[in-house]
């Protein structure tokens, strides 16, 4: 009995040691990839081991073209990207041939002027027969935050786990924005005393006004939409601003109802032509510069 | 980094529990037993502890490890050489990672010698779905080789009108649809396997799973009405029904609560997925039973 609890103090104090021993010895990253592993563990999972800096360059410049073109086809730019894997496999699991894996995602990039941080945890569990996939939390991070419209788009990926969408949304997102932009700028080339971009081209309103009747205008609002299904949306109203006496002239209510001639207009026409007829009608006396 | 301390830390935890689970066994000890309990008690106090030394010794043996590895053999006259490996070593670790995690935009490829091989995920709240992939031949004109998108999707329609002039726009818009009917699909799919004991009848579903028609219950044993639902989603980008139709079956004319009823069904089926509608069914159902129990 004494050598017992002799072996059982032993063992106490042998397992003190041992953890002060851990404490101070830090773990050695397991499962995270950004250059954090030793230079033998490049080696071997990679079955050729790099001859030269050479040899490496020109595998990284495969890779990096490899990564232009998914930008290219996709619209999106990823800068970086970080995993981490957890097993929470219990024995219990393990028994019954369960495996149960916590994937940590980390990663960043943009779409044209969007830059974006996600952060997410996919939950696998996989037994006999299947393996089941699941994103278990979203946290999105968006710069810049002034397109208003994005920051509830946002929370409901967020809410939703919705990882595709948010990516398909957003590029669809900056397509509008990119179609507007270009669509304003072209009106204001062709008409440049007419059309007024009081916040530049990446605004989401555009004036018109007529030189010949000074204080009548007309704002066009072009809103990009997103709904609760993650569809992308371009919204387009007319606002009038005419003087007072104009409106008391106006007995057949024209001004009245020119916004919704404006959007049945669109339905029929479309954005472009719509805006170009509108622009037309209001400056019938202007001297448009011809198309190239 | 702080993820490597938490897992560190946790390992310790872990080890801890099974300390102070040994410093309970060892306080029953010294309760009052007979010497032979006692013995047995310290023999197999003496094991565990013996497991939990040998694991506490391979894991400072696996730290130790981790801690050669990474300052690696270096020889004085190769520094400089290993220094810019090293930079481009990093430098191509997290390039591979980036082209890993493409696939999470839910459109990824690969370059082929022909052209490109795209791959498109699906996923609905969350739950990561069928993967399509189409085979692009990059020529004048751009086509499509093989693909496994199924037939009922409009695939020709869609690259006739995007492929050749705005390829993202074609894709993503693939990627709408593909992820619309994955969706769709799985809350059909749901619906029979879930809800079954709602169901009077078999559901009716088309391939492309937007034309949905069953009878149902809202309770499973009770003695409500059997109403019959019609989804028609004609929105094929849409995982919500655009038209629904419900009826109490075989009546027409509904006395003002009753038409109350079915029109609110008709809204849930309109602005909730379909198997969290009949989720709701399940939980008020079981708020009845809990109250018809106590």
């Amino acid at each position: 009995m004494d050598a017992r609890r002799v072996e059982l103090s032993a063992l106490q104090a042998e397992i003190a040691a041992l953890r002060r021993a851990c404490e101070e010895t830090p773990a050695p990253a397991e499962n995270a990839t950004r250059g954090q592993k030793s230079f033998q563990e490049i080696y071997q999972s990679d079955s050729e081991g790099w001859e030269s800096s050479k040899d490496l360059r020109s595998h990284l410049g495969h890779l990096e073209s490899e990564i232009l073109f998914l930008s290219t086809l996709t619209g999106i730019k990823i800068r970086n990207y970080s995993k981490k894997t957890k097993d929470l496999t219990s024995t219990e699991m393990t028994e019954k041939s369960i495996k149960k894996v916590l994937q940590r995602h980390r990663l960043s990039g943009n779409c044209h002027m969007i830059t974006f941080q996600l952060e997410f945890q996919i939950l696998e569990i996989q037994n006999k027969k299947s393996l089941s996939s699941v994103i278990t939390d979203l946290n999105i991070i968006m710069e810049p935050t002034e397109y208003s419209e994005l920051s509830e788009f946002v929370s409901r990926a967020e809410e939703r786990r919705d990882l595709f969408m948010f990516f398909r949304s957003l590029r669809f997102f900056v397509e509008w924005c990119e179609y507007r932009k270009r669509t304003f700028k072209h009106f204001k080339e062709k008409y440049p005393e007419a059309v007024h971009l009081a916040e530049g081209a990446a605004s989401s309103c555009m004036g018109v006004r007529s030189a010949s009747q000074p204080g009548f205008e007309v704002v066009i609002v072009w809103r990009i939409q997103i709904d609760d299904e993650g569809k992308v949306l371009p919204k387009l109203d007319l606002l009038t601003q005419v003087p007072q006496r104009v409106l008391e002239l106006d007995k057949n209510r024209v001004i009245e109802t020119a916004p919704l001639g404006f959007r049945n207009l669109l339905g029929v026409l479309g954005i472009e032509a719509t805006l170009e007829s509108l622009i037309k009608l209001l400056c019938t006396e202007e001297h448009a510069r011809s198309r190239h | 980094t702080a993820g490597t301390l938490v897992r560190g830390l946790s390992v310790l935890a872990h080890l801890e529990r099974l300390e102070t689970r040994m410093h309970r066994s060892r306080k029953k000890l010294e309760e009052p037993q007979t010497v032979q309990a006692e013995e047995s008690a310290l023999v197999t106090e003496i094991q565990k502890l013996r497991r939990l030394r040998d694991k506490l010794r391979a894991e400072v043996k696996r730290r130790q490890a981790g801690v050669k590895a990474s300052t690696a053999n270096v020889e004085p006259d190769q520094t400089w050489e290993i220094t810019e490996q090293e930079v481009l070593e990093r430098k191509w670790e997290n390039l591979k990672a980036v082209l890993q995690a493409y696939r999470f935009t839910g459109l990824s490829g690969k370059l082929t010698s022909r052209g490109v091989c795209v791959c498109i995920s699906t996923a609905f709240e969350g739950n990561l779905l069928d993967s399509y992939f189409m085979d692009l031949i990059v020529q004048k004109p751009l086509r499509i080789h093989r693909h496994s998108v199924p037939v009922f999707i409009p695939l020709e329609e869609l690259s006739a009108k995007y492929l050749e002039t705005n390829i993202q726009h074609f894709l993503f818009t693939l990627c709408e649809y593909l992820n619309a009917y994955s969706g769709r699909k799985y809350q059909a799919d749901r619906l029979q396997s879930d809800f079954a004991a709602f169901l009077a009848g078999p559901l009716q579903r088309n391939s492309l799973c937007n034309l949905l028609s069953f009878t149902y219950k809202v309770e499973p044993r009770g003695q409500s009405f059997p109403l019959c639902a019609r989804l028609l989603y004609k929105d094929l980008t849409r995982t919500l029904p655009t038209d629904v139709t419900v009826t109490y079956q075989g009546m027409d004319a509904l006395s003002t609560s009753w038409e109350e009823q079915r029109a609110s069904q008709e809204n849930l089926f309109r602005t909730k997925p379909l198997h969290h509608v009949f989720t709701s069914f399940a939980r008020k159902g079981e708020m009845l039973d809990m109250s018809l129990v106590s």
